[in-house]
């Protein structure tokens, strides 16, 4: 009964985009506007393993958004009930997401994206994992397997973009699903509960005009699509760790 | 000498069965109220979860953690959304440390302490949906509809490959 109630639910959602598809396909060049879903989502049953037909990732058009990516911050807060620490100070606190703002020291000129995991397709912090918690799963989802996270932070020493961050202090009420504890580290998981049931991450959800999620792999989605006409930045893109997070207008 | 000892042994058997007497004979029971609100029969027949939910929950914990399978049959979270209350009968928030809570009665008495919630949340949302239940016994475990059942017959190659002795192995 509740599988049928999912399918009802999936068949409604591919429906909305064939909508959104058909829009993009007439209006040519300014794709990030018309493209309101945001992206395309998984149809992957509950009951099948991930596989690396797909590889997730996303572009974050910075120049619409307008508030620099603090609404997407906000959501990931709301979505995984972190940053609200009471013993931690500054320093300790837990961030999953934050704004970073940059200035050219020369012009002045100034802007601010939100910064999150990357997702890279050779991410230095599973390399440097003693127990194998850090991982990458077959979709290109880098994540903390925090059974077997010791708590050592050599990842987050490793991470070129300050991605992790560690719990200091015990906690309680967490969300159901999405389980936080103290002596793990954490970052980004691109909302994976969200995206095995066929929904869009909540950051995407929250600034819809500004980016679009999808999969790298398929050269027809409208991420792949957008990417090629318009491009789409790495932060340190000499690391050559190939981000499944890209930046236009940085 | 034989009859002293014997005299300690008496004293000894004496004491100890009078620790029996104090002890609780059977464990206490569990709180099964909130889950018999909501279903006839669990996921497992009861014996076979009292014995085995541990491993259960172990490998479903690798199969959503690696390969994102996210099936309802023994996942934790549904464990506590069918078996644990959101509040205590005052109204304040159940938690793992209090009495009332399914997991605690028993753990409390068998003395082994509950990683889980360190992490996971130890009740339901109380924004959700309070009837809320998945199907019990349907397609919502994995092993349904993939895995042992629907494993590929071996090819004749391959029995044979795995019937004849391998080259250098033990005689």
């Amino acid at each position: 009964m509740s599988q049928n109630r999912v399918d009802e639910y999936r068949r409604k959602f591919v429906m909305a985009l064939g909508g959104t598809a058909a829009a993009v396909t007439v209006a040519q060049g300014f794709i990030l506007r018309e493209a309101n879903a945001a992206g395309e989502v998984s149809s992957r049953p509950l009951d099948k393993a991930v596989t690396s037909d797909k590889r997730w990732g996303m572009l974050i058009d910075v120049t619409k958004l307008t508030d620099g990516g603090a609404g997407m911050v906000e959501a990931c807060k709301k979505e995984h009930g972190w940053g609200n620490e009471a013993d931690s100070d500054e320093a300790q606190k837990t961030h999953w997401a934050r704004v970073v703002k940059v200035t050219d020291k020369l012009t002045k000129n100034s802007f601010s994206l939100p910064v999150m995991c990357q997702h890279c397709e050779q991410p230095p912090c599973v390399d440097v994992c003693p127990t194998g918690a850090s991982m990458k799963r077959a979709d290109g989802i880098v994540q903390v397997n925090k059974h077997l996270c010791i708590g050592c932070r050599y990842c987050m020493m490793a991470c070129p973009y300050k991605a992790r961050s560690f719990v200091h202090e015990a906690l309680h009420d967490q969300k159901p699903y999405s389980p936080r504890g103290m002596g793990t580290v954490e970052a980004c998981n691109m909302c994976i509960h969200r995206i095995d049931n066929g929904q869009l991450p909540a950051c995407v959800e929250a600034a819809p005009d500004a980016v679009i999620f999808g999969d790298l792999n398929d050269p027809n989605s409208t991420l792949s699509k957008t990417l090629k006409d318009i491009g789409g930045k790495q932060i340190r893109a000499d690391l050559n760790l190939n981000t499944g997070v890209r930046y236009h207008g940085i | 000498m034989t009859s002293k000892f014997s005299n300690i042994l008496l004293a000894a058997a004496l004491a100890f069965a009078g620790l029996l007497a104090g002890c609780d004979s059977a464990p206490p029971p569990t709180n099964l109220a909130t889950a018999k609100q909501k279903a006839e029969q669990c996921v497992e027949p009861t014996a076979e979860m009292r014995r085995n939910h541990m491993g259960m929950l172990m490998h479903q914990r690798d199969a959503t953690m690696l390969e994102g399978i996210r099936t309802k049959q023994h996942s934790l979270k549904e464990c506590v959304n069918c078996h644990v209350a959101p509040t205590k009968d005052d109204g304040t928030p159940l938690h793992y440390g209090d009495e009332q809570h399914f997991c605690t009665t028993c753990h409390a008495y068998a003395g082994v302490k509950i990683d889980c919630f360190q992490c996971h949340a130890d009740r339901p949302e109380v924004a959700q949906d309070p009837n809320y239940q998945h199907t019990v016994g349907s397609a919502e475990g994995h092993h349904f509809t993939q895995g042992v059942t629907a494993a590929a017959e071996p090819t004749a190659a391959e029995v044979q490959m795995v019937a004849q002795p391998q080259q250098g192995a033990a005689k």
